[in-house]
This record gives C-alpha cells, sequence and structure tokens, in this order.
C-alpha cells in the first residue's frame, strides 16, 4: 500500500511538471545550428585532436557543437544518438563504438530525418544510411608503418603487433601493414595481440612479449598510446637497444620520444584536419550540397631526421 | 496533535526515494528549460534504464540475502551472443520461431551460469564477489569466443521491435518501449515474489540473520542458489533484448554494468549488508541515475565533469538516505 502511495505521489508530479512545460517547448529552438557529436572516446590523444579539428570548424561556421563520447560502449553511443534525436538536432557526427553495432542508431536517426556523417571509423551495418565518412586512408598508413619498420631493423628480424582489432580503422592498418611484409621474406611477425588501444594494456602485453621472445626485433602498435605503453615495458626490461618501436597517430608525447631516439617513427594523421573536414562535409550536407561517399584524409610518416629537419637540430 | 505531526513526519520518511527522485526531476527540468519533460525525452529516458533496471531487480534479490553478482554484465554479453547465434541460424526459416529460440537460449544460458555462480556460493562457502568476479571474467570471455570477437549480424529485422519497438502503437502511439514494459513485468513479479511468497520472505530472512533462519527451518542454501539463476534468467532476457537495440550480438556490450546495477539498487535504498531492501526502491533508484545521465547531456555537461557530478550525486543520495533513516528512527 505505501507503495502505491509512493507511486502516485510520483507520477502526480510528473504529470504537472508535464502540463507546466508546454510552454518552454518552443524557446529550445534556436537559431544557431547544432550538431551532436559521439566519439569512440575521449581519453585518446587523437580524439582530443580531432574534436579540436570539430569545434575550431564549428566555430569558424557559426555551429552549436554538443560533444558527448561513448567510451567503447555501443550501446551508451545508441542512448547518445536517442538523446541527439529528442534534443532535434540538425546533424549527427559519429565515430562509431563498433562498425555493426552502431546500425541501429543510424536509422533511428535517418527516420527523424538528421543527416548523420561519420569520422575516422565507418559504419558496416547493412541498415542505416550514412551521408560521407571522413577518415586517413588507414591501408596506406599501414603500408607506410610497414616501411618505417623496414628502415630501423634492416631486411630481416621478428616483429610484434600491439592491435585493436575490433576497431575497422585498426584492422585497416594492420592489413596494410601485413601486406607489404609479405614482401619480405625474412622479417617474421611473431604475434598480433590487442591492448585496446590503451596505453596500460599495452605495457602488460609488451612485458609478456619480451618475456617470451628474447630475440625480438621491433614492434608495431596501432597508435601512440599502445606504442607509449611498449615503450615503458622495453625500456623497464633494459631492451631499447633490441627493440624498434613503430607507433601510429605522431601525438606530442611521441613526437618527443621520437625526438629523442626512443621511438624510432610514427605514421601520422591529421586528426585535427579529420575534425574541421567533418564540420565542412555536415554543413554542406545542411546546405544542399553534395557530398562523395568517402572523403580520405592523407598521412604520412614522421622519424627523428624529419622532425629535426623541420625544427632544426636539437 | 504532536502524535499527528510525528506521523506525518514518518509517512514523509517513508516516502524519501520518490521525493529526491521527484526534487531531481524539478531541479532538471528548471534546469533544462523545460526540455526535460518533453514527452519524447522522458520516454527516451525510460527507455535507456529499462536495461539495467531490469537486472537491478535481480541484483536486489541477491543483495537481500547479503551477496553480491558481478557477472551480470558479462552475462547480458555473453547470452545476447548465443541468442544472436541461434536467431542467425534458424531466421531464414521463421522469424517469430527464431525470436522465441534465441530468448529461450539466452534465458536458460543465463539461468544456467547463475544456476553455477549459485551453488559456489551456496555450498562451498566461497564469497559470492570472487565466484562472481570469476563468472564475470569466463562469461566475457566465453562471449568473445562464441563469435570470435566480431559482433553476430544478419539477425531476423523483427528482432529491432524488442530493443527499439513500441507496444500498442496504434492505441497509445509512441509512449510504451517494449524493453519498459518487459521492466515493468520483472518488477511487479520480483515485487511480488518478495513480498506475498514463502521464497521472498526465506530471502529476507537469509539476509537478515543466515544463522537465525537456518534454525527455523529455512532452506538457506536453495534461497541462495535461487536468487543467483533468477538473476542470470534476468540477464539472459536483457541479453535478448539488447540484441534488438543494436541489431547485432556484440560481446562488448554491458561493460561496467554490474556497477551501475548495483548503485541502482544502493541508491534505491537497499543495504549491502543483507535483509532489507525493496524492489520499488531499486526501480526509483534506476530512474534517479537515469535522470541524471540524461540531464547531463541535455545540460551538455563536459564528459569528463559528467562522472565527477555522477559519483557525487549517488554519494549525496546514499547520505541523505542514511541520514533520513537515522531520522526515522528517532522518530519510531
Amino acid at each position: 500500500m505505501r507503495n502505491v502511495l509512493r507511486l502516485s505521489l510520483v507520477a502526480a508530479f510528473a504529470l504537472l511538471l508535464q502540463s507546466c512545460s508546454v510552454g518552454t517547448d518552443e524557446s529550445t529552438a534556436g537559431e544557431t545550428r547544432t550538431i551532436g557529436v559521439s566519439l569512440l572516446t575521449m581519453q585518446h590523444q587523437f580524439y582530443q585532436d580531432l574534436r579540436a579539428g570539430l569545434e575550431s570548424k564549428a566555430a569558424e561556421l557559426g555551429y552549436e557543437l554538443v560533444v558527448t563520447s561513448a567510451e567503447f560502449d555501443p550501446a551508451r553511443q545508441a542512448d547518445q544518438v536517442d538523446n541527439f534525436i529528442v534534443q532535434s538536432v540538425d546533424a549527427i557526427v559519429l565515430s562509431p563504438c563498433d562498425s555493426r553495432s552502431v546500425g541501429t542508431a543510424i536509422l533511428a536517426a535517418n527516420e527523424s530525418n538528421i543527416p548523420v556523417i561519420t569520422a575516422d571509423i565507418a559504419s558496416l551495418s547493412t541498415i542505416g544510411k550514412v551521408q560521407t565518412h571522413i577518415a586517413s586512408d588507414n591501408v596506406a598508413g599501414g603500408r607506410l608503418a610497414a616501411e618505417l619498420i623496414i628502415e630501423a631493423i634492416g631486411p630481416r628480424g621478428k616483429i610484434v603487433i600491439l592491435s585493436h582489432p575490433e576497431v575497422t580503422s585498426v584492422s585497416d592498418r594492420v592489413k596494410g601493414f601485413r601486406e607489404r611484409l609479405s614482401r619480405e621474406p625474412d622479417i617474421t611477425i611473431l604475434a598480433e595481440l590487442s591492448a585496446e588501444g590503451m596505453r596500460d594494456k599495452a605495457a602488460k602485453v609488451m612485458e609478456d612479449l619480451l618475456q617470451a621472445h628474447p630475440d625480438l626485433n621491433g614492434v608495431f602498435a596501432i597508435n601512440d598510446d599502445s606504442a607509449l605503453g611498449a615503450l615503458a615495458a622495453i625500456e623497464a626490461a633494459g631492451r631499447l637497444d633490441n627493440v624498434s618501436i613503430v607507433g601510429y597517430d605522431g601525438t606530442m608525447e611521441a613526437r618527443e620520444k621520437i625526438r629523442s631516439g626512443a621511438i624510432y617513427g610514427d605514421v601520422i594523421q591529421h586528426p585535427k584536419q579529420i575534425g574541421a573536414l567533418t564540420i565542412d562535409a555536415v554543413h554542406k550536407v545542411l546546405t544542399g550540397v553534395n557530398v562523395p561517399e568517402v572523403m580520405p584524409v592523407e598521412v604520412g610518416t614522421i622519424t627523428a631526421d624529419s622532425l629535426n629537419a623541420i625544427i632544426g637540430a636539437p | 496533535m504532536k502524535k499527528q505531526t510525528a506521523f506525518l513526519v514518518r509517512r514523509l520518511l517513508a516516502a524519501r526515494m520518490p521525493v529526491i527522485l521527484v526534487a531531481l526531476i524539478i531541479s532538471v527540468t528548471l534546469m533544462t528549460d523545460g526540455q526535460f519533460v518533453q514527452f519524447a525525452n522522458i520516454v527516451n529516458v525510460l527507455r535507456q534504464v529499462s536495461f539495467e533496471a531490469t537486472i537491478a531487480f535481480g541484483m536486489t534479490a541477491i543483495i537481500i540475502t547479503g551477496g553480491i553478482d558481478l557477472s551480470v554484465g558479462s552475462l547480458v554479453a555473453l547470452t545476447g551472443v548465443a541468442a544472436a547465434l541461434v536467431m542467425r541460424a534458424t531466421g531464414d526459416f521463421s522469424p517469430g520461431l527464431a525470436i522465441a529460440l534465441g530468448g529461450l537460449t539466452a534465458v536458460v544460458l543465463g539461468g544456467g551460469v547463475g544456476a553455477m555462480s549459485g551453488v559456489v556460493v551456496a555450498w562451498c562457502a566461497i564469497p559470492p564477489f570472487i565466484v562472481t568476479l570469476a563468472a564475470m571474467l569466463i562469461a566475457r570471455g566465453a562471449a568473445l569466443l562464441l563469435c570470435n570477437g566480431q559482433p553476430v549480424d544478419g539477425l531476423p529485422e523483427q528482432v529491432l521491435f524488442l530493443g527499439r519497438g513500441f507496444v500498442f502503437e496504434d492505441v497509445i502511439g509512441k509512449s510504451l518501449p517494449f524493453p519498459v514494459l518487459i521492466m515493468l513485468i520483472v518488477y511487479a513479479l520480483f515485487a511480488f515474489t518478495l513480498n506475498r511468497t514463502v521464497f521472498g520472505r526465506d530471502v529476507v530472512a537469509v539476509g537478515s540473520n543466515e544463522e537465525a533462519a537456518r534454525l527455523s527451518g529455512i532452506s538457506v542454501r536453495r534461497a541462495k542458489l535461487l536468487v543467483y539463476v533468477l538473476t542470470g534468467a534476468v540477464c539472459g532476457l536483457v541479453g535478448l533484448l539488447h540484441d534488438g537495440k543494436l541489431n547485432v550480438g556484440d560481446p562488448k556490450v554491458a561493460e561496467m554494468w554490474e556497477l551501475n546495477v548495483i548503485a541502482a539498487v544502493v541508491v534505491g535504498g537497499t543495504s549491502l549488508f543483507g535483509g532489507r531492501g525493496t524492489m520499488t526502491g531499486t526501480l526509483i533508484g534506476a530512474l534517479i541515475i537515469g535522470v541524471l545521465n540524461n540531464a547531463l547531456n541535455l545540460m551538455h555537461v563536459e564528459h569528463f565533469w559528467q562522472k565527477v557530478v555522477l559519483g557525487a550525486v549517488i554519494l549525496t543520495a546514499a547520505l541523505a538516505d542514511a541520514g533520513l533513516r537515522t531520522l526515522e528512527r528517532k522518530t519510531e
């Protein structure tokens, strides 16, 4: 009985509130257009840079951004998209947590006529329509990473890959990397293990790999957090002279390590450019300009030599 | 007169959880210029809490016995993947049958894993924290193994209804999402079981004083086993609904759900020491957390700050509840 009382109390208040709020509904429709953003994570430097690119371009073009992060949880991302739909945003930018699971969220946005644009990670779902996808050419990036490894360890040696196979952009990198190395008969890939792109996980995985393979020559880490985690483990084992690291992204911290020679080199993406181009694409879609299905962003490489050439010798 | 005031105060204190919820709703409504109480948003919040709340009812029963279950999130992932595999294999035949078989698989598998945890907890005197921690890891690993880490897609499209559909859409429009209906049914079943059945009273007795329960002839082991089986089965149900939400069976979903679920139970006034708790409290606890999560998004609170605010509010709710309970005891 008491429970019934409590619940009816709640219901009464909720109804009261709803009747009070009718007048305010229209006031939320503002003049500035809003873009809802749901990122894979905000813990990686890459996404912080991507976000900075989104924000500066949005400010330039006069859009309001609502940035959320799903932190690897596809269900949370779906909830965030539902929230955007309720907020009636004008467009949604997604970096899907999972390329397949993201379909229902995109479909829900489609049904409310809100255009969806993906950045960095593509949707592979059979349902839901994405206006355009903006990302680095990751297969090409993987090939460049293989070039760097060959440069670092020479034509023969044993290497490992610190991967994150659930993410499409990462599997593309590994695909390009393996593709290039398949032409090097004397370089063996001993293992491909997932560090989930996280530094602490990478350090643990690397410790185990170092134990298992005393003759290891090189590591390809699919992002800089993994590379820096691997570096910590390799330094602790005192094997930095024998094991070369190639990372991916070129974050500030990784650049320092490259300049000092601890990391051999990085494939660099241009996350700020991805962010800026994404907002550009949103603007085009909202103003009725046609956009291509995919908009690739160039990748490049950095090594101690190239960094010092730009900035001048330390 | 004085007696009447005391009675009134007691009544108000007894209704403290709804009062906290209502206060929260009023404040977020004001802070979001009424955006929060838009009908579509309320439906949204209900749908968002429905998955974890459904599990929270099972968790409440476990916590009342003095136990804990850390495996619920992994179980949602495992049963979701298993159901998806079954539905994909049988989908061409008949979508209805596929969903029925998928659901059956999920519930039986969930209940089965729950039973294993329950047996170890009840018969081997190992702390439930450790047992279910192990179950959490095993279930998560099994989920990833079953599908090789890749989400299982290609489900019959009718599955979407389970996660995103609305009940009686012709009559009441888009106001009652299917998962919310399931949440309400599970709530009613668990509330009835806890309050009106012998088994329910056994659960409370075991949690209040295990020795006394044993001495009065209650089968302590049976009560402990059953709460884990029930919770596992409910996780299976939610695993099936989750397949409908994402249209795939994803082995990575429901990460950290155990903590959200436990938070909802504790915010709802159930004692982690066992012996005391209500299903209604848990429902309200889940709503408090859901309302907060939603409001922080509506208010565009910076992502990193959201965690801080959420933690602070959970702590405040727990402190307020503890303080009011002391007050309640004094008025008695």
